[in-house]
C-alpha cells in the first residue's frame, strides 16, 4: 500500500488510541501505539455491554478505508494493521526534539515466556503455586503468577507477574515448547545494600530479598559502614533506614548522593516519619517503604526497581506527533472514609466489579449470584455520584459517564434476569440524572418504563441486616423524606480520576495538568496542548464517554496529523514495487500441502501414509509433505524450497497461528509470483488440542479425523479460488464543507491546512453562525475574538473557496466522486466536485410559545438575555429578581432530549447578572442540572454565591403570568419540594432555556443519501463507534447538525470529521478490499433487492444500462446483498456457492 | 368514493355480459388493451390473451375451470417496462397476488396496468379439466358456473377443484383495482363492479356502468366460504405436517421427483433469470458423484432434489400466493403445493406478511429490523 513518512507515537492502547492509531494509520502514516498493559482495548476489554444496544460493537471501528491493510475481526481480540506497530508492556521513557521530529525513547517490560513458542495450553497454570487476585475480574477472582491477561485477545500467549513470581521453576519445567526461561540470571548479580541500625531488620531483609527475590545482598549497620560499603563494592540499591543513631538517613542519602548520583535509594521509615521519607525524595531517593514490613509488598517494589533498572532502554524511535491517549482511572471508594461500608460489607460493590459480576467471563459466568453467599440477586441498588459531584473526595466535578452506566448495567441486568425467567429490582439513587447525550433521554425514559426504578435522593448509609440476610439502606428522597430500603446487592457508581501514571507522563512530555489533574487543552481544544505535537485523546483529558473519546481521538489524529504534515510528512513514498503474480486462472488446479509436524497433537495418531492418500484423492492436490517447525527460519526454507521445486499453483500450510504468517505469505508470493490469496494456512494445532489431552472427554473426535477433515476443507476452499484484481475507485482529492458555522469552519481549515482544497459553502451572508450572537463561554473566553481570527484565517487561506450567500441544491455520488450543483443569491450555479462531504449545516435556539413567551417583554430566551447583555440594553442593576426556566419544550416529546448547552448558559448568565449585581435574586427552575464534566465547579460556585436552584418535575411545573400594561408585570409560581410549599415571585425577567433544533434540510440529507433521526439531526453510522461518520462512506457530519454541543466539542467533532475525510483525500484512487461484493451479470433479474439489502449504500441501480452497480471502496463485504440474492447472481469475492458447498460437503466426509 | 355498479345479466349468460363488459372496457380511451383469459378457437383450452379489438373478443371466457397457468407472468411481461399503452387485465385473485409479488421484484409495473379481478369459483388439475371439457368448452364453462353458483358445488363428472383450490381462503380479488363480485349477488340478473382503488374508480367512472349497491348477504357468504376454506387447508397442513416432519419423511414426500423444475417454471414468483439450479453451482464435477457414491455405499440419482426444494422454499415461501400451478406442472404428482403453502404460511406469518397483499409492503428479506426474532439469533 501507498504508506507516507510522516510517522506518530500513540500513547495507550484503550478505545481512544485505537482510534486515533487507526486515523492516523488509514490516512498512510506510521504508527506505533504504545500499551503499557500486556493487552489492548483498555477499560473495555472488561466491559462486555454498551448503551444504547446493550451490546459491544467496537468492531465498528475498523478500517473502512483499504481494509485489507488491517485485521477485520473481533477488536476486543485484537488489531493488526500494516501501518500500526503495537508493543504491549512498554511506556515511554523519555522524549527530545520538538514539533514534527520527536525523539522518544520507550521502554519494554520483559516477559519471561516467549510468545513466538507460547501455545496457551495451560499446562504452567495448572503447576503455578502463586495466587494472586486477579485484576481483568476487578479482583473479585483470582490468577496465578503465570497467566492471561484478558481470556479472549489474538494472540494470547501467557505471561507471569514477574512481581508476584517466585521463581521456583514449576512452569518451566512443564512447559511442552521450552517457551519460559525463567530464571533471571541477572538478580544474582544485583547487589543490594541494606543499611538499618536494627539488627533483625536487616537479618529478615537480606533472607526475604535472597530467598524470595534471588538477589545479593549486603548489610550496614550505620551510616558510616554503609558509605564504607560503597566506595568498596559496587551496589545497585540502597535500603535505607531513616532514624538511625549517628548519621541519620537523609543525611546518608545526601552524601551518597554526592559520591554516587545514579545510586537508586529507597528509604525506609516508620510510621511517625514518613513526612521525611516524602522530603527525601525531593533530593533524590526513589521510593520509600514503611516499616513494619509487609512482605507481599516489600518484595514486588524491589523487583519492580531491579526490572526498570536493569531493563535497557530501547526501542527508539523518531516521530513527528505524540497522541496521549492513556485513559482515566476510577475512584477507589476504599479511599474515602467508609465510603458506603464498601470494603467490609462484599455485597457492596464497585460498578467495574459489577460489569464483572454479570460478564460472561466474570466469576460466575454471567450469573447474578451474591458475592457474599453466592444466593441468587433479586435486588440491586445503584448510587451514583461516587467520588463525583463530592468536595470530600476532592472531586467538584461530575464524571459524566456514571449516570448512562448505570442505567445501561440496570437494563443488561434485567434482562438477563427475565432470560432466566426471574424478576429482578433495580433502584437508581441519584441526585441529577444527567442525560446529556444524543438519545440517552430517551433511554432512559424507556428504562424506566421497563421497569428501572428512579429514586432522587442521597443514600446516608448502608447497612446489613442481619436479620433479613441483606443490606439496608437509609435514604432521603428530594422532599426530605427519610426512608429505608433493602437490597441484596449495591453498586456504587465510581467516577473518574486521572489515569494512573498521568503526572509522571506529562511531566515526561512537558504539558501542564488543569486544576483536577487531567492534563491541561488549550483554549477551545479538546485535545492540543501548549506543546504543538504533543495531544489528549479520549478520556485522557478528562471525563469523556465513549463515543466523545472515540470524537475526540479523531480530533486529536487531525491535530497530530497536521503538525506531521507541516513537517513534511504528508510525501508519499512510492508504492512498493508491484509484485508480479502469475495468472493462474486458466491452469488446473494444483495445491502442494504442507504439514506441520511440530506439535505432539497433530502427529499423534496421524498416519501420515493414510492422509496424504486421502487428501491426494482430490485431483487438485499435487503432493503433500510433512515439515517440522514450519514458523521456524529453518522450517519455512524448506518449504520455501518445496514451493521452488515443485512451482504448484495454490499452496496449502497445515500448522497453527495464522496470522504469524501473513507477512511470511507475502514475501513469499513476491519472490515465487505466486498471488498471497492463492496461499492458506490453515490452523490444525488448536481444534486438535483437546483431544490430544489425556484427559480428553469420552467421543472426543480422534486427531486424524479432525486434521484429515480440516485440510480436505481447506483444499476445497483452496481449488475454487481464482483471485480478481483488486478494484479501486477514483478520488476527487477535494472536499466539500456546507456550512459557515464554526465546526464547518473549523473543518474546512483542518483539511485545506493538509494542502486539499475546500468549497465552503455557508447559505448566509456572513461566516460564523450560531457564534455571531454569542460573547463569553463561561470560563471567560472571548467568542467574538476567537471569531474574528478562524473567519480571517479562513478567508485568507489560498486552499479554501468561499462561497456565501450560498446553497447546495443538487447532489450525488459516492466516497471519492460526489458531485454538488451550488447555487448563490443571484441564482448562478457552478458544479463542484468533491471526494467527501462535510455536513455542518448547524442549529437554532428553538421557538417557543410556553411560558407565556410573547406576551410579554420580559419573558425572555437565552439567546435574548445574551443579546441584551453584549448590546448593554439590559442594566442588571435595575433588576431584583430573575428567574430562569430550564428544559422548556425539552426532555419530552416530541423534543425529548436534552440540548447539553442551556444549563451551563443559565450559570453562564446567572454568574454575570449576579456579578454585576450583587444583591440580585436569581432563581434557577430546573429538572436535572446538566452541568456536567468540570463544568459542575460553575453549579458549586453559583449556589455558593447565593443562586436558588428549584427542581421542578413534569406533572409539577412552574408557571408564567403576565399582566398589567404590555405585560409588565410578570408573575412566577412554582413548588419548592424541600421546604414543601408553592412559592410565588414577581420577575424582572424570566429567561427560558428553549434549546436547540437542528438545520438540516431533509433533501440535503437525501441527496448525500444520509438519514436523519427522529429529531431531525444527523444520523451516524453508529452513536458510540462511528459518531460523526454516516452509514454510507464519504459522507460525515459536524457540529449542532450532528447533535446538541457547546463551542469546545462541536470544534473536536468538526476535527473528527475532517480526520474522517482525509482518510480517503489521501490518496487518488481509493482500494477495496479483496472481499467485496461482485454481479453475475449474465444471472441478474435487476429485482433491486441487494441494492435495498445493502446498508453501506455501496450498491445501486444503473438504469441506463440496466444493470446493477457496486461501489467497491464502498462495499464492506458483509455479504448482506449475497444473502437476498436467490440465485447468487450477487456474491461475494472468494465466497463462491460452489465453493462454499465444496467446504461444507469437505467437512461432512 | 369507491364507486359499486352492476353489469347486466340475461339469463344466467354470464359470458355473453363479460365480453360485453369487456367491449366496453376496449372503447375507453384510456384503454389500449385487455389480458383476458379466452377459449382457443381449436382447442378445449383457455388461455390469456391480450386484445386490442373488440371484434377478437369471442372466446371471452374468465369463469372456466380451466387454469392452465398463472397470468401473472404473463402480464409482468407487457408491464416490465412501459409500453406506450394501458392494459385492463381480468385475472384470478391468485394471478393478481402474485402479479403484486413481481411488482415488489421489479418484474413488472403497476404504472400501465388496471387489475380487475373476479370472485373465483376455482378451476379444476389440466387433466381433470380436458376430461370434463371435452370437445365443447364453452358448455363445459356455462356448467361448471351455473353449479357453483346455485351452490351445488364444483364436483360435476366426478372431477373436483385442485386441492389448491378447495385450500384457497382468498378467492376474492381484494388486491385488484376493480372487482368483479359473483358471491351474493343474484348472477341471473346481474354482476358485481366494485372500483377498490382510485385508478379503478377512475375507469369505471369513464365505463358509466349503472349503479348500485353492495348486497348486505355478500359479506356472510364471503367469510362462509372462507372458513370453510381454512378448515380444509388446516387439515391439509397437519396431514403435511405429519409427512414431512423428519428429514426421512421429507425424501420419501419428494422421492418422485426427477429435477424437471416444471414447477419452478409454472411458479409464477420464481423470478430469477437463471435458476441457480441450472448454473454452473450445480453442475457437479463427476469426480464429486463418486465421492458421494463412496460416502454411504449408493446415491439416488438424480442428486439434489430435496435441496432443491428446500431451496426454493428458502427463496420464495415469503412470496408463495398458493395458486397451486407447481402440482399442477408436477408429471409425477408430488404434492408440491401441499409442502409449499404450508411452510410459506408459517413464514409469511413469522414476518405478518401477506404476499400480494399491497404493493405498499415490503418483501421481509428487503427489511432490517435491528430487533427481531431474538429467540432465533440470539442478540
Amino acid at each position: 500500500m501507498q504508506t507516507k513518512i510522516g510517522k506518530a507515537l500513540v500513547i495507550g492502547a484503550g478505545i481512544s488510541g485505537i482510534r486515533a492509531a487507526l486515523d492516523l494509520a488509514e490516512f498512510g502514516y506510521g504508527v506505533t501505539l504504545i500499551e503499557r498493559s500486556p493487552h489492548i482495548g483498555g477499560i473495555l476489554s472488561q466491559l462486555d455491554y454498551q448503551f444504547p444496544t446493550d451490546r459491544c460493537g467496537m468492531c465498528k471501528m475498523l478500517p473502512l478505508v483499504e481494509r485489507d491493510a488491517g485485521s477485520q475481526f473481533c477488536l476486543r481480540k485484537g488489531l493488526f494493521h500494516d501501518n500500526i506497530d503495537i508493543k504491549l508492556s512498554t511506556e515511554l521513557a523519555s522524549v527530545e526534539g520538538e514539533p514534527g521530529d520527536f525523539k522518544v525513547t520507550l521502554r519494554q517490560e520483559p516477559n519471561p515466556v516467549d510468545a513466538a513458542r507460547c501455545i496457551g495450553c495451560g499446562k504452567c497454570v495448572d503447576v503455578c503455586p502463586v495466587t494472586v487476585a486477579d485484576e481483568f475480574n476487578a479482583g473479585l477472582t483470582t490468577r496465578k503468577a503465570i497467566y492471561l491477561p484478558v481470556p479472549h485477545t489474538i494472540p494470547n500467549p501467557y505471561r507471569i507477574d514477574t512481581a508476584a513470581c517466585t521463581q521456583c521453576g514449576a512452569c518451566q519445567e512443564v512447559c511442552p515448547t521450552e517457551a519460559i526461561r525463567l530464571v533471571d540470571e541477572g538478580r544474582k548479580d544485583f547487589n543490594i545494600l541494606v543499611v538499618d541500625d536494627e539488627l533483625i531488620v536487616r537479618d529478615s531483609l537480606k533472607e526475604w530479598l535472597e530467598e524470595e527475590g534471588g538477589f545479593h545482598v549486603s548489610m550496614a549497620e550505620s551510616g558510616q559502614e554503609a558509605l564504607q560499603h560503597l566506595k568498596t563494592e559496587t551496589c545497585h540499591l540502597m535500603l535505607l533506614d531513616i532514624k538511625m543513631p549517628g548519621m541519620d538517613g537523609v543525611e546518608v542519602l545526601e552524601k551518597a548522593k554526592e559520591l554516587f548520583p545514579d545510586l537508586p535509594v529507597v528509604m525506609m521509615t516508620a510510621y511517625a516519619t514518613v513526612e521525611t521519607a516524602v522530603e527525601a525524595m525531593k533530593i533524590g531517593a526513589r521510593d520509600y517503604l514503611i516499616k513494619p514490613f509487609d512482605t507481599d509488598a516489600l518484595i514486588p517494589k524491589v523487583i519492580q526497581i531491579y526490572q526498570t533498572l536493569s531493563t535497557p532502554p530501547g526501542p527508539e524511535l523518531e516521530v513527528g506527533a505524540i497522541v496521549m491517549s492513556g485513559g482515566t482511572s476510577y475512584y477507589n471508594p476504599a479511599d474515602g472514609k467508609d465510603t458506603y461500608s464498601y470494603g467490609s460489607l462484599p455485597d457492596v460493590v464497585t460498578s467495574l466489579e459489577f460489569e464483572r459480576l454479570f460478564s460472561g467471563t466474570g466469576p460466575n459466568g454471567g450469573q447474578l449470584l451474591r458475592p457474599s453467599d453466592g444466593r441468587p440477586i433479586r435486588r440491586i441498588a445503584w448510587l451514583q455520584c461516587v467520588g463525583s459531584r463530592d468536595m470530600q473526595s476532592n472531586a467538584d466535578f461530575c464524571s459524566n459517564i456514571c449516570c448512562m452506566y448505570a442505567i445501561k448495567e440496570a437494563n443488561v441486568a434485567r434482562e438477563r434476569a427475565a432470560r432466566a425467567g426471574t424478576e429482578l429490582e433495580t433502584s437508581i439513587y441519584y441526585m441529577d440524572m444527567r442525560t446529556f447525550g444524543k438519545s440517552f433521554q430517551r433511554y432512559r425514559d424507556r428504562s424506566e418504563a421497563s421497569g428501572v426504578a428512579f429514586k432522587r435522593g442521597r443514600v446516608h448509609s448502608v447497612e446489613p441486616d442481619l436479620q433479613a440476610n441483606d443490606l439496608q439502606l437509609r435514604w432521603a428522597d428530594i422532599d426530605g423524606n427519610v426512608a429505608v430500603d433493602h437490597v441484596d446487592l449495591v453498586v456504587l457508581s465510581v467516577g473518574q480520576r486521572p489515569a494512573e501514571g498521568t503526572q509522571a507522563l506529562t511531566e515526561t512530555l512537558g504539558i501542564g495538568l488543569n486544576p483536577w489533574g487531567f492534563p491541561q487543552t488549550e483554549p477551545f481544544s479538546l485535545t492540543r496542548t501548549e506543546r504543538d505535537g504533543i495531544v489528549a485523546a479520549g478520556s485522557f483529558a478528562g471525563l469523556k464517554d465513549i463515543s466523545e473519546s472515540v470524537t475526540q481521538a479523531s480530533a486529536a489524529a487531525l491535530a497530530a496529523s497536521t503538525t506531521i504534515h507541516n513537517a513534511g510528512g504528508s510525501i508519499g513514498l512510492k508504492d512498493q514495487p508491484e509484485a508480479i503474480y502469475a495468472d493462474v486462472s486458466r491452469e488446473t488446479p494444483r495445491i502442494l500441502v504442507t504439514v506441520c509436524t511440530c506439535s505432539e497433537a497433530v502427529t499423534q495418531g496421524v498416519d501420515q501414509k493414510a492422509l496424504t492418500h486421502h487428501l491426494k484423492s482430490d485431483p487438485a492436490v499435487d503432493r503433500v509433505e510433512f515439515l517440522d517447525g514450519t514458523c521456524t527460519a529453518e522450517g519455512w526454507d524448506k518449504l520455501v524450497a518445496l514451493v521452488k521445486q515443485h512451482r504448484p499453483n495454490r499452496l496449502l500450510i497445515g500448522a497453527c497461528l495464522p496470522y504469524v504468517y501473513a507477512r511470511k505469505l507475502k514475501a513469499l508470493g513476491t519472490e515465487v509470483g505466486l498471488d498471497p490469496r492463492l496461499m492458506e494456512v490453515v490452523d490444525i494445532r488448536t481444534p486438535v488440542f483437546q483431544a490430544a489431552r489425556e484427559d480428553a472427554p469420552e467421543g472426543t473426535e480422534p486427531s486424524a479425523v479432525t486434521v484429515q477433515r480440516l485440510l480436505a476443507m481447506a483444499v476445497a476452499r483452496l481449488r475454487r479460488i481464482s483471485p480478481a484484481p483488486v478494484a479501486t475507485v477514483p478520488v476527487f482529492q477535494q472536499t466539500l464543507v456546507v456550512g459557515g458555522g464554526i465546526a464547518g469552519m473549523t473543518a474546512a481549515l483542518a483539511i485545506a491546512d493538509h494542502g486539499f482544497t475546500v468549497d465552503l459553502v455557508e447559505k448566509d451572508k456572513a461566516l460564523g453562525g450560531n457564534l455571531q450572537w454569542l460573547s463569553k463561554t463561561i470560563d471567560g473566553q472571548d467568542i467574538r475574538a476567537f471569531l474574528e481570527d478562524t473567519r480571517n484565517r479562513v478567508t485568507g487561506h489560498p486552499q479554501i473557496n468561499l462561497h456565501l450567500d450560498t446553497r447546495v441544491i443538487a447532489a450525488f455520488g459516492q466516497a471519492g466522486t460526489f458531485y454538488s450543483t451550488l447555487e448563490d443569491g443571484d441564482g448562478n450555479a457552478v458544479q463542484v466536485n468533491h471526494g467527501a462531504t462535510i455536513l455542518a449545516t448547524g442549529g437554532h435556539e428553538a421557538a417557543t410559545t410556553a411560558y407565556g413567551f410573547g406576551t410579554s417583554p420580559r419573558i425572555v430566551t437565552q439567546q435574548n438575555l445574551e443579546a441584551q447583555l453584549h448590546d448593554g440594553t439590559l442594566d442588571p442593576t435595575q433588576l431584583h429578581t430573575v428567574a430562569m426556566i430550564q428544559c422548556v419544550d425539552s426532555r419530552e416529546e416530541p423534543r425529548n432530549y436534552c440540548s447539553r448547552v442551556c444549563c451551563s448558559t443559565s450559570l453562564k448568565h446567572a454568574q454575570a447578572l449576579k456579578a454585576a449585581n450583587p444583591s440580585l435574586r436569581i432563581v434557577v427552575f430546573y429538572r436535572d442540572m446538566m452541568s456536567y464534566g468540570f463544568m459542575e465547579s460553575y453549579f458549586t460556585e453559583a449556589r455558593k454565591s447565593g443562586i436558588t436552584f428549584i427542581p421542578y418535575t413534569l406533572d409539577r411545573r412552574p408557571a408564567v403570568a403576565a399582566d398589567g400594561t404590555d405585560g409588565d408585570r410578570v408573575t412566577v409560581s412554582g413548588y419548592e419540594p424541600i421546604i414543601g410549599q408553592p412559592v410565588e415571585m414577581t420577575a424582572d425577567l424570566v429567561v427560558l432555556a428553549t434549546g436547540i433544533v437542528p438545520e438540516l434540510p431533509g433533501e440535503l440529507a437525501d441527496a448525500y443519501g444520509v438519514a436523519r433521526d427522529e429529531d431531525n439531526f444527523f444520523q451516524e453510522a453508529e452513536s458510540k463507534w462511528r459518531p460523526v461518520d454516516a452509514l454510507k462512506e464519504g459522507v460525515f457530519a459536524c457540529g449542532i447538525c450532528q447533535a446538541p454541543r457547546n463551542i469546545h466539542e462541536s470544534i473536536a467533532t468538526a476535527e473528527a470529521a475532517a480526520e474522517r475525510a482525509l482518510r480517503i483525500l489521501g490518496r487518488e484512487r481509493l482500494p477495496s478490499g479483496t472481499i467485496v461484493a461482485r454481479i453475475h451479470e449474465s444471472l441478474c433479474s435487476l429485482c433491486e433487492r441487494c441494492v435495498e439489502a445493502c446498508p453501506y449504500g455501496a450498491r445501486s441501480l444503473d438504469p441506463e444500462n440496466e444493470r446493477i452497480v457496486v461501489n467497491p471502496a464502498m462495499c464492506q463485504g458483509c455479504g448482506a446483498c449475497a444473502a437476498t440474492c436467490p440465485n447468487n447472481a450477487a456474491y461475494i469475492e472468494g465466497f463462491d456457492a460452489e465453493q462454499l458447498m465444496d467446504v461444507i460437503d469437505a467437512a461432512l466426509n | 368514493m369507491a364507486i359499486t355498479a352492476t353489469i347486466e345479466v340475461n339469463q344466467q349468460d354470464l359470458l355473453t355480459s363479460l365480453k360485453a363488459f369487456c367491449t366496453k372496457l376496449l372503447e375507453q380511451d384510456a384503454i389500449s388493451a385487455i389480458l383476458v383469459p379466452q377459449r382457443l378457437p381449436m382447442k378445449s383450452m383457455v388461455m390469456p390473451t391480450l386484445v386490442t379489438e373488440a371484434d377478437h373478443l369471442d372466446g371471452v371466457d374468465p369463469l372456466s375451470p380451466a387454469f392452465p397457468m398463472n397470468g401473472a407472468k404473463v402480464l409482468a411481461k407487457l408491464t416490465r417496462r412501459p409500453s406506450g399503452g394501458k392494459i385492463a387485465a381480468i385475472m384470478r385473485p391468485c394471478e393478481i397476488r402474485a402479479f403484486i409479488e413481481l411488482v415488489k421484484l421489479k418484474q413488472a409495473r403497476t404504472e400501465d396496468v388496471v387489475l380487475i379481478g373476479m370472485d373465483c369459483l376455482g378451476a379444476y388439475g389440466n387433466t381433470d379439466y380436458f376430461r370434463f371439457a371435452g370437445e365443447d368448452a364453452e358448455a363445459a364453462t356455462r356448467r361448471f358456473y351455473e353449479s357453483v353458483l346455485a351452490g351445488k358445488g364444483a364436483a360435476l363428472d366426478g372431477v373436483d377443484l385442485t386441492t389448491a383450490c378447495q385450500a384457497c381462503e382468498a378467492p376474492f380479488p381484494t388486491s385488484a383495482d376493480i372487482a368483479i363480485g359473483l358471491h351474493g349477488v343474484d348472477t341471473g340478473r346481474h354482476l358485481l363492479v366494485l372500483g377498490q382503488t382510485p385508478a379503478g374508480d377512475d375507469l369505471l367512472q369513464q365505463m358509466g356502468l349503472p349503479s348500485s349497491e353492495v348486497p348486505t348477504e355478500r359479506q356472510a357468504i364471503m367469510d362462509q366460504l372462507r372458513t370453510s376454506r381454512e378448515k380444509y387447508r388446516d387439515d391439509m397442513f397437519a396431514a403435511t405436517a405429519a409427512a414431512t416432519d423428519n428429514i426421512d419423511k421429507l425424501n420419501t414426500y419428494l422421492a418422485n421427483c426427477v429435477n424437471c423444475y416444471n414447477c419452478r417454471v409454472a411458479c409464477p414468483v420464481c423470478y430469477c433469470k437463471e435458476c441457480v439450479f441450472v448454473t454452473d453451482v450445480f453442475n457437479h464435477d463427476p469426480s464429486q458423484y463418486l465421492r458421494w457414491a463412496k460416502r454411504k455405499g449408493a446415491v439416488k440419482m438424480p442428486t439434489d432434489t430435496v435441496f432443491y426444494h428446500l431451496t426454493r422454499l428458502t427463496h420464495m415461501s415469503t412470496a408463495c400466493v398458493g395458486c397451486g400451478q407447481c402440482s399442477n406442472a408436477c408429471p409425477n404428482d408430488i404434492p408440491v403445493m401441499e409442502l409449499f403453502r404450508m411452510v410459506a404460511h408459517n413464514t409469511q406469518r413469522a414476518f405478518a406478511y401477506e404476499a400480494g397483499n399491497s404493493v405498499d409492503e415490503k418483501p421481509p428479506l428487503s427489511e432490517f429490523k435491528e430487533d427481531e426474532f431474538q429467540e432465533v439469533v440470539g442478540l
